[in-house]
């Protein structure tokens, strides 16, 4: 072995020790008090319309049918239960989902949207994932942004014949990953790079959580598509219910 | 199964009133971010050990091993900070790459550990509230922010739930982990599958349950609790507001005078 040779493998010893061995690897919660005052005022204000809607559109539901509303309250918890529990690893590092693109897929973006801002406060005061002034910004790239991209993969796709576990992994995967770009997107307007600016930034924050990012997005789609299949399998009556919660 | 939420039961502090409680961490939390000065923060993270574990009878060990949960964001949130790629060297360090450089500048590098104190100091304070205020009194204080009475009762709703799914699934994952359900990655996915979509079936089944019961005891669309009722100490309410006057000073100071290595 040359010498040259021996540092390519420590080194690559060295990525793998830091990058593997990180105990906690969560979804992309920007933590308790990382994004400025202003930053945390304009995506709490952005994210308000969608939250308002999904508020107006659950009230509806529910004063159409007050089962509604308990059932609403057990998917918001669903969700919850979903993103605290361990997703089972290779590395034995520990990792949740996010939950909110099965939410999507199951009751709708509006619906989740109000979940997901619920399931962030829950997350962040009970998980310690995430934060009170961050979450603005949570919920604008968990609940909202990757929950709608997944809804509209996953309606788009529908239609086409194309098949349908295939589908939710599809939508689950990208929406998961539209997630970890928004957040990467956050945090580089919060931290422009000082050579390069935004773009530049967006480039390194992207490069450093693809490392942990990338393959939850794929379980996260594999663990959708399984469990659709097997709700599509057992569970007909009630999927039928929740058609009428995020149609309707 | 949920560690702060146990913890938060036990709190010494958990009969103090929870407005307080939530308005403290808010002054603090929002004066670091706006300050990002080091001191401040190295004199929050003190102050929140202090509160909780000699006030709130935390173990002093539970509560470093609690501030270690975010860390891995804070690392690698922060190498993105310290490390840029460039074709111009700046001041710090910089390390050729080909015909770029890996560089970094003094600046980005005070603004990383500014922003790493802040941020370790800002979840302190969060931890401050969660470890000693049980969740119905946190919803109760953002009932009385006037939040939409829809949106509170859902809190409420999940909150409760929470736990009857969570023990749900930790018995599912019992039952399956003796049978070997876990036994390498692929029956792991398999099972863990498995496991989500029984625990989604039994959710709805019970979320129907739940509102016949909540139905035969006169549920007409509104949940009406019972609060705790909480006195108003004016020592304390003039404590936080003597700290939040200081924290503001320090921030205007700052602000107003650039003072940069704070």
């Amino acid at each position: 072995m040359t010498k040259r040779e021996k540092t390519i493998i420590s080194l690559s010893c060295a990525f793998a020790l830091i990058f593997g061995v990180v105990p906690v690897s969560h979804g992309m919660h920007i933590m308790e008090g990382y994004l400025p005052l202003v930053h945390c005022l304009v995506w709490g204000a952005i994210s308000v319309p969608f939250v308002v809607v999904g508020i107006i559109k659950i009230r509806k539901l529910t004063e159409e049918n007050r089962r509604t509303m308990v059932l609403i309250a057990m998917a918001g918890a669903f969700v919850f239960v979903l993103s605290s529990l361990k997703i089972p690893s290779v590395t034995g590092s520990c990792s949740h989902m996010t939950g909110t693109g099965l939410g999507a897929v199951l009751f709708g973006p509006a619906a989740t949207s109000v979940l997901g801002i619920i399931v962030l406060l829950f997350q962040a005061i009970l998980l310690a994932h995430g934060g009170l002034t961050t979450l603005g910004a949570n919920t604008f790239s968990m609940a909202i942004g990757g929950p709608f991209l997944t809804w509209i993969i996953w309606k788009g796709l529908k239609g086409t014949g194309i098949n349908k576990p295939l589908a939710i992994f599809l939508a689950t995967a990208l929406g998961d990953l539209f997630t970890y770009c928004i957040t990467s997107f956050q945090l580089a307007f919060a931290y422009p790079s000082e050579t390069g600016g935004v773009m530049a930034s967006v480039a390194k924050f992207l490069g450093i959580f693809a490392a942990t990012q990338v393959p939850l997005a794929i379980i996260e789609g594999i663990l959708s598509a399984l469990v659709y299949m097997a709700l599509m399998n057992y569970a007909k009556p009630e999927m039928r219910a929740i058609g009428l919660v995020a149609e309707k | 199964m949920l560690t702060i939420d146990k913890l938060c039961y036990y709190s010494k502090l958990r009969y103090v009133n929870p407005a307080e409680k939530a308005l403290y961490t808010m002054v603090t939390i929002i004066m670091l971010i706006a300050s990002r000065s080091v001191i401040m923060a190295a004199a929050i993270l003190v102050l929140n050990y202090y509160l909780n574990v000699y006030k709130g009878g935390l173990n002093g060990k539970r509560y470093r091993v609690l501030l270690t949960w975010p860390l891995s964001f804070l690392i690698f949130g922060t190498i993105a900070l310290f490390v840029n790629i460039s074709g111009t060297k700046l001041d710090l360090y910089a390390i050729p790459i080909g015909s770029f450089y890996l560089t970094g500048s003094k600046i980005g590098m005070w603004q990383g550990v500014q922003l790493i104190m802040t941020a370790m100091a800002a979840v302190s304070s969060l931890y401050f509230l969660s470890l000693n205020t049980t969740m119905p009194d946190i919803i109760s204080v953002l009932r009385k922010c006037k939040l939409p009475k829809i949106f509170v009762e859902l809190m409420m709703l999940i909150y409760r739930f929470i736990f009857i799914l969570m023990n749900v699934a930790a018995n599912i994952t019992v039952s399956q982990k003796s049978r070997l359900g876990y036994r390498n990655y692929k029956t792991s996915i398999k099972s863990f599958a498995a496991m989500l979509s029984a625990l989604f079936i039994n959710s709805m089944r019970r979320s129907n349950n739940l509102f016949d019961a909540m139905e035969a005891r006169g549920y007409d669309g509104e949940l009406r609790m019972i609060e705790e009722h909480y006195e108003q100490n004016r020592r304390t309410m003039w404590l936080i507001g003597c700290l939040g006057v200081v924290l503001l000073a320090v921030t205007v100071w700052i602000k107003v005078e650039s003072v940069i290595y704070i």
